[in-house]
Formats: C-alpha cells, structure tokens, sequence
C-alpha cells in the first residue's frame, strides 16, 4: 500500500513538471557577410518572386515566396528578405547585401509548428542573376536567380545545402490583406518579440503581414494601452505579483512594474501607432476594442494617426473594432459614427447601421461567399478572423471572396497569396 | 476574439497547465482510496467504527523560491519568508483515507522597490485557500495530504497610488505532517506544505507548527 502511494505520488510529481519551449533566433554573425557592402537598392525589387526548391524541399516544401520589407528608425532603414514556405509554416528571415558581383542573403528560418529554427545563409552568384541585379539590368527569359545556400539546426553552423530557382513573379492581381493578429504574432509561438508590443508591430511585415490587429484596453487613468487577456497574466508577462485586470492598475504603474515576456513594456496605443506610421510600411490597423467604455478619444486617436500618415504620404486605414453589441451602442451613440471608419464583427445588418468599411466575420461560419459578395456591393470589404490552420487558409484564400485574412500565422497566408497563378 | 486555432503545441500546453494537476490529483486520489480500505470486500454487515471531526489550526512560515529571477528588472528587495496560517477540518470515519477542507491565509509574494526617481513602492501578493483535502496516515504518527481547490489572490499594490486587485485561481496542495498526541483528543505536530495556486505558476513551501483538535467524536 505505501510502495504504491509512493510511486503514485512520484507519478504525480513527474507527470507535473512542465516542460520549457523555446525557440530563440540563433546568432547568425558571419564574416564575409559582415565585411559585404550594403545591397543596392536597385537589386531588390528583382528577388522578389515564387522560387522552387531544388534541394530542401523535404524540408520546406516545393516552393517558397519572396519578398521584402522594411523597417525604418529615422535614416536608418533596414531591409528584410522574407521566404514564405509551405511546409510546416515556415519561413528564412534574411538581410542582403553585396560581396563583389555577388549577393549575400545571411538570417535564420522557423517553422511555426514546432520550435525548429536554425541559421541560413544564402549566395546569388554573379552567374546566377547577381551581376544583372546588382546592376538594375531586367532579367531576360532565359536569366533565372538561383540561390544556393545552406540551412543549419539551432545554433550549429549552416551545414545542409539548399537551392532554389526563380520560377515567376509574386501574384498580386487581386489584392489582399494579410492582417496579423496581436501585432503580429502571438506569445505562445515563441517568437522574438512579445505580443502587441512596439517590438512586434516592427517585426509584424517580416512574417508576410500587410496589416495587423492589436487588442486596446484602459488603465485606470484611461491610458489606451495594447493588451490581448482581460487580466494580467503569466502567459503574457513576467512574473512580479500584480494580477486582475489591466483596468485596476494606472500607466505609470504598469510601466513601471510590468515587462512582457520578453521583456518589453505594455505599450501605450499612441506609441504603437506611432510606430506603424513612422517606422514600418504597414497599410491596416484593426483596432480591437477590448473595453467597454466612450470610445471617443479612441476616434480621435485614429484621426490623429491616419492624418499624420497621410502628411507624410503613407496610405494607412486604421479601423475602430466592433466586437460585441456594447461597443456597437458606443460606437453608434457618437454623433459622426458615419464616418468613422470601422470593422465590425457582428451581422450584416449591424455592418449597416455602423456604417463599417469592413465586416469580419469568424472563420468558423463558413465562407458566406452570398453575404462577402453583398458586402462588395455595398462598397464594403470583408476580413475573416482568425485563420490559422493552413488548410483553412488555403480554402478561404481559394474558394472564398474575402478582401482580408487575419491570422496568427501570416507567413502561411502570404505563401498561399503571393504563390497564386 | 477570443476563438483561435494553433499549430503550436506550447499554447495548449499553457491551456493545459493551469488544470494539470488537478486532472491528475483525482486519478492518485482514487487509487489510494481503492487500495484503502482496512479489509477485504465482504457482504457481511460489519461493525461501524468511530467517526469524529478534526480540526488542525496551523501557523508558520513559506518561501516563494521563484521569484528573484523575474523579478530582477525591478531590482526589488524581496522579503523571502513570509507568514501562512491555515485552518483545516477534516471528517475522520473508519477508513484509511479521510477527507476535509481547508482555508487560511498566506503571502506568495512581498517585495518593495525604488525606481528611477526614487519613487518607493510596496507589492504584495496574498492568498486566501479553498481546498478540498484528503489525508491518510502511512504511521501511527505521520499523515500525508493532498487536495485541490481555488485560491482567492488579492494584490496590493502600493506605487504611485494604492491599487488592489483580485483573482480567483485554481490551485493544489501536497503537505506530510508528524503528530506528537498530548491527550486522547489533542495532539500537536509540525506540517510541511507546498501551497500552489497556478495562475502565479509556482507554489509556496511552508513550515508550520500545527495543534491538532478531535473536537467532535460519534
């Protein structure tokens, strides 16, 4: 009887033992790319395209898209190359730049269901289309950029070899927003910033997002700060004693005493739109309204900000969020909310009385392909929430109307998009 | 919005650790009770034992050993030992395994800090118990508990002015104690315990002097 206790309660202790996940970028320093000079800009846009593997394709699946963003801090802008694959939601995150008539591509790749990441490294010899794009010269028929590279497993060297061919360009004849959820991504995914903060918002492009959706709530000096959960929380931030929710705890208390999981601060809603007008190429902000109260000054956040993009040039929607019927009573009880621009979760007729320049439906409703297409009739759009199984994502993309897909895993979303013939 | 798949196994896993224990507790607590019985199965009426309630009022002191590091951001002075009193009844039948409730209250966390300006601040993080427990004695004199229930946290928070927050968290316990009797009813023993209510992921380890009542016999 005790021997059987004791192994029960040894069980009970083992079973219990929670296992660390983690998936840290690795170090990707390499000599020869740190010696390189700065990739032109006219080499870039000419990467951009569908290539297929010709050898990883066990790993990463057939194909992969290509593409760049940016993300800029003053004069300094920093250009990324993403490869959107199919397989296993994973993606290379890399930077370029030009060693004598070749280009070098260094940075590191993920896969998203699991916490396999490792270092890349890639060449575009001159031979290889390099020279013509080095020198803006248009790649003929007959010219195809091939990368040649290698991949390695954590923080190992680069060690299994990788090839992939230019097969055509990027489709983007019927656009489509690719709206990140969270800013970005979400915390459980382990990626190397935490969820709704500036850091993400700055990353948001690199994972394939055109847009994204970050979740407002109050404090209780009524401070707009970005924050998923109803209460504060260890899924979300660092240990440190202050539970319940978000709105019992004022500004300077949160910034001072509370770090999300990787170590930033919960950021303020001026701050994080501040950084997709100034720092990023971002087109749509969904602003998920997670509290109940006025949402005037919300409006008059969003005017400020899609005003101060339009100052400097940047075409950038920002929608007030309609999630549940209370914020539809709030938002309908502002005297202009006609031209307020919004995004509404709730029904058709409920799209209509908000005046809402999109509708939103969950993805577990099905396509509704009758009710997407009275929404285009109406001169609205339509954005499913949130997809992120990539069948569905392939479904939605290819049988569905929708103008705008959000998920939580947008590289899947941009494969399926910018691989479209 | 709040309906989401993943593909990631990590978010289930965070899903899934605040109930872990809990789904296992009742699986570890069938099996001491199948095998608890003092005899065999029989058809036979069989003479009732004694039954009684007992109270055990418990006062000591718990560690919180997980917090320096997160905490070190704040460079906090943390105070590192802080009071649990708890109070437990407990039904006593004839059986091997008896069963009870407990409640109390404890400090997970107490630590102050200064920041950058010099702005002093206070957090604690306490707790007040509901568990239902089981216990067994494996000697004369040496008991085993387990139990599971929700936890009642409260943060005070005293930092640029003063907040109070509240949350109800599921949570566990796991305690062996020895009972040295006094008299026939009484007896007065020392208890160590791990207090864990998930929602701040590691418990409290405790030690706690405990005097131990039969205060109800039938």
């Amino acid at each position: 009887m005790k021997i059987s206790i004791t192994i029960l309660f040894a069980c009970l202790i083992s079973f219990s033992c929670k296992r660390n996940f983690e998936a840290p970028v690795p170090d990707t320093h390499w000599d020869l790319f740190e010696s390189a000079e700065k990739l032109p800009s006219v080499a870039r846009p000419g990467i951009e395209g569908i290539y297929n593997f010709q050898q990883g394709s066990d790993v990463f699946g057939l194909a992969a898209a290509a593409k760049w963003s940016y993300s800029a801090n003053g004069n300094d802008t920093i250009y990324h190359l993403s490869l959107f694959c199919e397989k296993e939601v994973s993606y290379f995150i890399l930077e370029g730049k030009k060693s004598g008539d070749s280009i070098l591509l260094n940075g590191y790749w993920r896969k998203m269901v699991n916490t396999e990441t490792g270092i890349a490294r890639f060449t575009i010899a001159s031979v290889n289309g390099a020279r013509k794009l080095l020198n803006g010269i248009p790649l003929g028929s007959d010219d195809s950029i091939v990368l040649d590279g290698k991949y390695g497993n954590g923080p190992a060297m680069p060690d299994q070899s990788l090839r992939l061919k230019y097969n055509r360009p990027l489709y983007k004849a019927k656009p489509l927003q690719i709206v990140a959820h969270r800013g970005g991504g979400s915390t459980a995914d382990l990626l190397p910033a935490s969820e709704n903060s500036v850091a993400m918002i700055n990353m948001a492009s690199r994972y394939g997002a055109t847009g994204i959706e970050i979740d407002v709530r109050t404090t209780s000096d009524k401070v707009f700060v970005l924050f998923h959960d109803a209460t504060l929380n260890e899924r979300l931030i660092r240990k440190n004693g202050l539970l319940g929710p978000i709105e019992n705890y004022s500004y300077d208390q949160l910034y001072t005493l509370v770090r999300l999981k990787q170590g930033e601060r919960i950021p303020t809603l001026k701050e994080a739109l501040h950084t997709v007008v100034y720092n990023t190429a971002l087109e749509y902000v969904w602003l998920d309204t997670k509290f109940t109260g006025p949402i005037d000054e919300l409006v008059k956040m969003q005017r400020q900000f899609m005003q101060e993009a339009a100052a400097i040039g940047r075409q950038l929607e920002i929608t007030i969020g309609i999630p549940d019927q209370q914020v539809l009573n709030n938002f309908l009880a502002l005297p202009d909310h006609n031209n307020i621009p919004s995004v509404c979760e709730l029904t058709p007729d409920d799209v209509v009385a908000a005046n809402s320049r999109i509708w939103a439906p969950r993805w577990t409703l099905g396509l509704q392909n009758e009710q997407v297409q009275q929404m285009h009739a109406q001169g609205r759009k339509a954005y499913v929430w949130t997809l992120d199984v990539p069948q569905n994502v392939f479904e939605y993309m290819n049988q569905g109307e929708f103008d705008g897909i959000l998920s939580n895993y947008p590289s899947i979303v941009a494969y399926y998009y910018y691989a479209k013939q | 919005m709040v309906y989401y798949q993943t593909t990631h196994p990590s978010l289930l896993i965070t899903i899934m650790l605040n109930s872990k224990h809990i789904i296992l507790l009742p699986f570890f607590l069938w099996s001491i009770c199948a095998f608890a019985q003092p005899g065999g199965f029989t058809s036979e009426p069989v003479k009732r034992g004694a039954y009684s309630f007992v109270v055990y009022v418990s006062g000591g002191l718990g560690h919180y050993p997980a917090y320096s590091k997160d905490l070190a951001y704040l460079d906090p002075k943390i105070q590192n030992v802080n009071p649990v009193s708890t109070i437990r009844i407990m039904w006593h039948p004839d059986h091997l395994v008896k069963v009870g409730l407990e409640t109390g209250y404890l400090t997970f966390l107490n630590y102050t800090l200064t920041d950058s300006a010099g702005q002093r601040g206070k957090v604690l993080l306490n707790a007040t118990p509901l568990l239902v427990e089981w216990t067994m004695a494996l000697t004369k004199r040496f008991n085993v508990f387990a139990g599971s229930g929700v936890y009642f946290l409260t943060t005070n928070l005293d930092y640029k002015g003063k907040t109070r927050s509240k949350k109800i968290s599921v949570g566990w316990m796991a305690a062996a104690s020895y009972i040295q009797p006094l008299s026939k009813n009484m007896g007065l023993g020392a208890e160590l315990k791990w207090l864990d209510a998930a929602e701040s992921r590691d418990g409290t380890i405790c030690l706690q002097l405990q005097w131990v009542w039969r205060f109800w016999k039938w």
